[in-house]
């Protein structure tokens, strides 16, 4: 059982589980009851979260000043996997690769082709939800990476076959004696892959595409989606689907937005002009107090030379300043503090990604035919029941 | 022959996409006859056995003598074509080839109708001729006057726009969540589902680690149409699937309203064993094992088998209401969910956190909304619940383009809405941890000194 597959109650020796410290910081770990998780704030004793339920939030005091730290162990995801991977490539964030997923109707009779796997996101998200996934690298690096990962993942003894190869040069056919994860029995000499489904992350897709009709399912309507950043490979991506027989062609882009939640402090006009109001008064009597205190200087013929009887006769305004002060200036507020009104409000993530690739889509279906003799049968039996 | 989900089959609900890119939804009876209108009409045994994404031509000839009921106006017989298999690949290419074409439009200028020669009353009659699409087109192309001084790109699109109105195509497609969603959207019956879009149910799906294995706690106000996306993504159209997922969905109405999941070709079976509903008032305030106990003994086989008559009858009709009474205590009180999934317009702070009491830990939450007003507000509450971990709103788009090679260019219109989601992680606050024997003493509020040490 791969751990992205099944649903796991307890935390247990072995797991792999992700360590939650905040939105970009999760850390993958193997549970192993003599290790510690380790962050600044203090250590995390792995045995102090075996037998918990996932979830759990675990707490410790932090060796300097004493005060609560904690961190939480999750059950990893595809889109948890996501946020905590080692990037070895630029990944297919989760607004596309939900998308890529939802157009290609992946569910558990998908047949899916992945070519490049990178860093490995969208296999995880793949391997979820479909009957096999076929994944071809052609960097003979993160090829290894890759097939480790997936390994220790637990995803090669479930529905993930990888292999090293460039696509684009020599197809997708799977032989004995490829570098695959695939093992081959004696009387098999390659894979009969019958995908319904790809997904090509690569510079060219037009020097793979000729290439599918080798592997693709003959009989029912398959689907394509090739990931390009720049427009220039669309335009040679479409040329390539039209002679090859593809239809239905749609291109399109997906925009994710992430909001914050916030609170925006209620100042009323009210409020602001009462608070107006209430400084011009007090200038005022700032002034009218210097003016008697001028006109005591000129009435003084120097008699009053004692600084002190000087403010027995006009005694220094008391702090007025804190008097009306309706939106705390000058004190530092906490957003939502309950003194206060607040207005709920969002906030766009500070850095959007404003372009991440086209989505090319199109369809195929090899074999278009029925075959008359069986749906004669069928359709005369069925009629005489009737 | 083909599964359900890859092949045309009888008594299945398809979808059939028109050249004017209008669709509709149709039952494929055996012996059947469906009408599309316009566009003609065809015999479901012919249809039958293709595979699912077939386009197909309607031509009459001689022998074509049946009619059939128009679906629209009613005492307007259509007449049943035979069907030609098309290869799906566009024709436009090949009707423009040894046609001439300007090099820019200096040269047309707007007659309005007097251009085209022919009337609205010889093209009727052609089209009572029973004369084919393309030799229909052919014709309107032929008697155009100025068909010659448009750029090809025009010419294509005028073809485009004639084909639209004059083609006998259709194409058959499986009715995926995706097209019954895109029926509701041409029908204009959007608000129905609350205003969803294909890009936000994709990523509600992802999101909530939707897989086939999973019990899932589900609020669905769409009539079904959320749910219908989660069985396609756990079961994929299989009616035989061995996987053991299950929804539980839960109700404000006294019955639930699930009743797109009709379109779909789940069987009845199929649906009571992997969605169970029960409504709020039965989810919060479940009976207790002891209360139906003392309403309801369950008799041995045997002694059932010896009732007699109405007594037999009551006994049996008690039973059932028995088993439904255990099985909202079992999902309202011992099932911890591996997920939440919502789609309501219930106020989501008082319904999402106390749904969520049932949730396991580590696993998601998703809620959708037409508003992002009303997830904002659910996320400052969740932000102060300890229960929930890092509460986000997102917003998915799908910006489509036109797709003609150097012509391209995002579409000019697209609907706008789609809705927003809320996603986050049910956790397990810890309990204090234990004072070491050198520590300061406690601080008097415990959790709010806990929230603030989070290292965040």
């Amino acid at each position: 059982m791969s751990y992205f597959t099944e649903y796991k109650d307890v935390i247990q020796e072995g797991d792999l589980a992700l360590i939650w410290i905040s939105r970009d910081n999760i850390k993958p770990i193997t549970i192993d009851v003599t290790a510690t998780f380790n962050t600044r704030y203090g250590s995390f004793p792995h045995k102090d979260m075996i037998g918990k339920k996932y979830g759990s939030q675990i707490a410790i005091r932090t060796k300097t000043n004493k005060k609560f730290a904690f961190i939480h162990v999750l059950q990893p995801t595809p889109e948890l996997w996501t946020l905590s991977l080692p990037h070895r490539t630029q990944i297919v964030y989760t607004p596309d690769s939900s998308y890529i997923m939802q157009r290609l109707n992946c569910g558990p009779s998908s047949t899916v082709i992945e070519a490049g796997t990178g860093s490995g996101s969208f296999s995880h998200a793949f391997a979820r939800s479909v009957k096999q996934l076929y994944t071809f690298e052609f960097h003979p690096v993160r090829y290894e990476q890759a097939l480790k990962e997936f390994k220790d993942h637990g995803l090669l003894e479930e529905n993930v076959i990888i292999t090293q190869r460039d696509v684009c040069a020599n197809g997708f056919t799977i032989k004995k004696g490829d570098l695959t994860s695939v093992t081959f029995s004696d009387t098999e000499e390659s894979v009969d892959i019958g995908a319904n489904a790809i997904f090509l992350d690569l510079p060219s897709p037009w020097d793979a595409i000729p290439h599918l009709d080798e592997v693709i399912s003959h009989n029912e309507k398959v689907g394509l989606c090739c990931f390009s950043p720049c427009i220039e490979q669309v335009d040679k991506t479409l040329e390539v689907l039209e002679k090859f027989g593809w239809t239905n062609v749609e291109m399109v882009e997906i925009q994710g937005k992430q909001y914050e939640s916030r609170r925006q402090m209620v100042r009323t006009l009210d409020d602001a002009m009462e608070r107006l109001k209430d400084i011009k008064k007090r200038k005022l009597e700032g002034v009218e107090r210097r003016k008697r205190q001028l006109e005591n200087l000129e009435n003084d013929d120097g008699n009053i030379e004692d600084e002190e009887e000087k403010k027995i006769l006009e005694p220094q305004p008391l702090t007025e300043k804190t008097k009306y002060n309706p939106f705390g200036k000058g004190s530092r507020i906490r957003e939502g503090d309950s003194n206060y009104e607040w207005k709920q409000v969002t906030k766009m993530e500070t850095e959007v990604k404003s372009h991440t690739s086209y989505l090319t889509f199109a369809f195929k279906t090899m074999n278009k035919t029925r075959n008359e003799e069986k749906v004669g049968i069928l359709l005369a039996s069925l009629s005489k029941k009737k | 022959m083909g599964e359900s989900w890859t092949h045309i089959t009888l008594d299945q609900h398809v979808i059939i996409r028109l050249p004017s890119e209008k669709c509709k939804i149709v039952h494929l009876r055996l012996n059947g006859s469906i009408s599309l209108g316009k566009f003609g009409a065809f015999n479901v045994n012919d249809v039958i056995g293709y595979p699912l994404g077939s386009k197909f031509e309607i031509y009459y000839d001689d022998e074509t003598t049946e009619d059939v009921e128009d679906s629209k106006k009613k005492n307007n017989r259509i007449a049943v074509g035979k069907i030609r298999l098309l290869s799906g690949i566009d024709k436009k290419l090949e009707q423009l080839n040894g046609v001439d074409s300007s090099e820019n439009n200096k040269e047309l200028i707007n007659l309005g109708n007097d251009i085209q020669k022919l009337s609205t009353a010889d093209i009727e009659a052609l089209k009572k001729q029973s004369v084919s699409s393309d030799e229909l087109i052919a014709k309107i192309i032929e008697s155009h006057g100025s068909f010659k001084k448009k750029t090809a790109f025009s010419q294509e699109k005028y073809l485009k726009r004639k084909k639209q109105k004059f083609a006998k195509e259709f194409t058959v497609d499986y009715l995926s969540s995706a097209s019954l969603l895109d029926y509701l959207i041409d029908k204009g019956d959007i608000q129905r589902v609350m205003d969803m879009s294909e890009e936000s149910m994709g990523l509600l799906l992802n999101l909530g680690n939707i897989r086939p294995n999973g019990t899932y706690l589900c609020m669905d106000e769409t009539g079904g149409l959320l749910a219908y996306f989660m069985l396609e993504r756990m079961f994929g159209g299989d009616n035989d699937s061995k996987h053991t997922g299950k929804i539980v969905i839960v109700h404000e109405n006294e019955h639930v309203n699930l009743d797109l999941l009709k379109f779909s070709n789940y069987s009845e079976e199929f649906i009571k064993r992997h969605i169970v509903t029960i409504s709020l008032l039965d989810f919060f305030e479940a009976p207790t094992l002891h209360e139906i106990n003392s309403n309801f003994t369950p008799l041995s086989k045997e002694e059932a088998f010896d009732l007699k008559g109405g007594k037999k009858n009551t006994y049996y009709r008690k039973l059932k209401w028995y088993k439904i009474q255990l099985e909202i205590i079992k999902c309202a009180t011992e099932i911890e969910y591996d997920g939440l999934v919502t789609a309501t317009t219930l106020n989501l702070p008082s319904v999402v956190p106390k749904l969520s009491e049932r949730v396991h830990g580590s696993r998601p939450i998703v809620c959708f909304s037409q508003f992002k007003e009303t997830l904002l507000e659910l996320s400052h509450v969740l932000y102060d619940d300890l229960r929930f971990l890092a509460p986000s709103i997102l917003e998915t788009r799908c910006r489509p383009y036109q797709t003609v090679r150097g012509k391209l260019h995002p579409l000019m219109t697209m609907r706008g809405g789609g809705g927003y989601l809320l996603w986050c992680h049910r956790v397990i606050p810890a309990p204090e941890p234990i004072e070491e024997p050198e520590g300061e003493t406690a601080a008097a509020s415990q959790t709010e000194n806990a929230k603030k040490a989070r290292i965040e």
